[in-house]
């Protein structure tokens, strides 16, 4: 066993890790907050993946200036999400809004396949590597891991240190005594669908400029944000990103030890270990 | 004019009729309390009067303005306050963002910090908890913490709902008197729900007596307390 190896591997699995967990936390928030798991997470990060493809490739602006577009667009995106599928279903019971947020995936990915075919994308961009001895960092994997350190950051600022972020968090405590405050319930829900949808759209942005993409691809990452969720602590975003890099490592490793095929085996097994032992994740409150 | 008037209100849920024609006048300035059993439709017309139920029939008219079809968070911008039963806090977030989320209607969000203190003057404990997260306080800390937030909103009307379910006689007391204090200093207008009639007729102007979905028997709660009706009924005399 050469140690290098096993340590490369490592940390090519925590950075990639970190997006992983900026994904998760979209899924995380938005059930969180409204108690609603939304399927069309996946899809969602395909539609980031590409907006960072298509802006990069045919307008030529830099990938990371395109995530920016492409957030704000997911914004606006999980708003119009919100309004259209789940609002509706918002107080029905959870199989309503399991199976309107499924449609809006089906929809993503039936207009997606006619369009781009399930065949595979690359953002064709580079930064140069860091050298550091015995490890070699690729420079997109860091720059990705960075922005997601950023991108959490900055969702905890706006949570905890601005009057919109704490009214999310009020109504995601308890939306009736928010309203009874003044808080406008129906508008703060779609602000944490709209972030939560940004969360999934940035994290396919940061996916593509690592690897390669198509139109199928968000599904493996929606299941990832699945496990990872279950292990920090479903509603918990720090934990997400934990989960994440926890994720990330299992990645990095098992490659080393045995086959890749097995890592969706031992992700998947350890979902159900979680699941089973303890339900409330690693970070997760008992439910009160 | 009354500050809030509620005037035929019918309203349930689903099929069950709850309310059967409610009337009732909140004076400006006033302190109001609303007595009866449990079961009388207390907890119903409240929660008709903020809009978490929709009334059937007959009209909830607040400061000169039919109110009936807003939704509660447009009425707590127009002044008009809930303190929910239960007390309903963020239990997740800290006293003083609780208090944050109070002073949300536009009015009150200008003057925060002068009502911060305020609350805090009238209720030094929450003081020292500000950083404490809500949900882990006492009982009585709790409800403090649930009347202040509403004080934060600077309301026009501050509806409180069981006041003192499940506290210490001693916290009540407190509880009355800082409500009393609000009143007087800052002219306030209340409307008090509450299961302690003795204590409830003692403190309050004017009383509504409440059962089976109407009101029984209205007057200044000095004229309330010597009614023979109500002291054989509620206060056990």
């Amino acid at each position: 066993m050469n140690l290098d190896v096993l340590i490369a591997s490592a940390v090519d699995g925590l950075l990639i890790g970190f997006v992983y967990g900026v994904a998760a936390m979209g899924l995380t928030l938005i059930f969180g907050v409204m108690d609603v798991i939304n399927l069309a997470h996946g899809p969602l990060i395909a539609i980031g993946m590409f907006g960072v493809y298509e802006i990069f490739t045919y307008v030529g602006m830099n990938p990371y200036l395109a995530l920016i577009i492409v957030a704000v667009v997911g914004l606006a995106v999980g708003v119009l999400v919100y309004f259209v599928a789940v609002h509706r279903v918002i107080d029905a019971p959870p199989l309503s809004s399991l199976l309107s947020t499924f449609s809006v995936n089906m929809m993503i990915i039936g207009v997606g396949t006619a369009i781009l075919t399930t065949s595979a994308y690359n953002v064709d961009f580079s930064l140069p590597s860091l050298d550091t001895g015995p490890i070699t960092v690729t420079g997109t994997r860091l720059a990705a891991a960075l922005i997601a350190v950023g991108v959490t950051a900055l969702l905890y600022a706006f949570l905890y240190r601005t009057r919109s972020g704490k009214y999310i968090r009020a109504v995601a405590n308890n939306r009736q005594a928010a309203e009874l405050m003044g808080i406008p319930s129906t508008r703060i829900l779609a602000l944490a669908f709209g972030i939560g949808t940004m969360l999934a759209m940035t994290a396919g942005g940061l996916i593509a400029t690592i690897l390669p993409i198509n139109i199928l691809a968000g599904g493996t990452y929606e299941l990832k944000s699945f496990v990872i969720v279950v292990l920090g602590g479903l509603g918990n975003p720090l934990g997400a990103l934990v989960g994440g890099l926890i994720l990330g490592l299992i990645e990095g490793l098992v490659p080393v030890f045995m086959k890749t095929t097995w890592v969706p085996v031992l992700e998947f097994g350890l979902f159900i270990l979680i699941l089973l032992v303890m339900p409330q994740g690693l970070f997760g409150r008992k439910e009160s | 004019m009354a500050l809030l008037e509620v005037k035929d209100l019918t309203s349930g849920y689903g099929e069950l009729q709850i309310l059967w024609g409610m009337n009732l006048e909140v004076e400006q300035g006033k302190l109001t309390a609303l007595v009866g059993s449990n079961g009388a439709g207390k907890t119903t017309l409240l929660r008709a009067i903020v809009g978490q139920l929709f009334p059937w029939q007959g009209t909830v008219t607040f400061d000169g303005r039919d109110v009936s079809k807003l939704r509660p968070y447009t009425k707590a911008e127009l002044g008009l306050i809930m303190v929910p039963e239960g007390r309903q806090l963020f239990t997740d977030m800290t006293v003083q963002e609780n208090l944050e989320m109070g002073a949300t209607p536009k009015h009150s969000r200008i003057h925060m910090d002068r009502n911060l203190a305020k609350v805090f003057d009238l209720f030094p404990r929450l003081r020292e908890r500000a950083k404490q997260t809500a949900g882990t306080m006492s009982g009585g800390e709790q409800q403090m913490l649930a009347v202040a937030r509403g004080i934060m909103s600077e309301p026009k009307i501050l509806i409180i709902d069981e006041l003192s379910l499940g506290l210490a006689p001693v916290l009540t007391l407190d509880l009355f008197q800082a409500l009393r204090r609000l009143q007087r200093e800052e002219g306030t207008t209340i409307l008090l729900v509450e299961q302690n009639v003795r204590m409830a007729l003692k403190v309050s102007d004017y009383a509504y007596v409440v059962s089976e979905g109407k009101v029984d028997f209205h007057g200044p709660s000095s004229e309330v307390e010597n009614n023979p009706a109500v002291r054989e009924a509620y206060l056990g005399i």
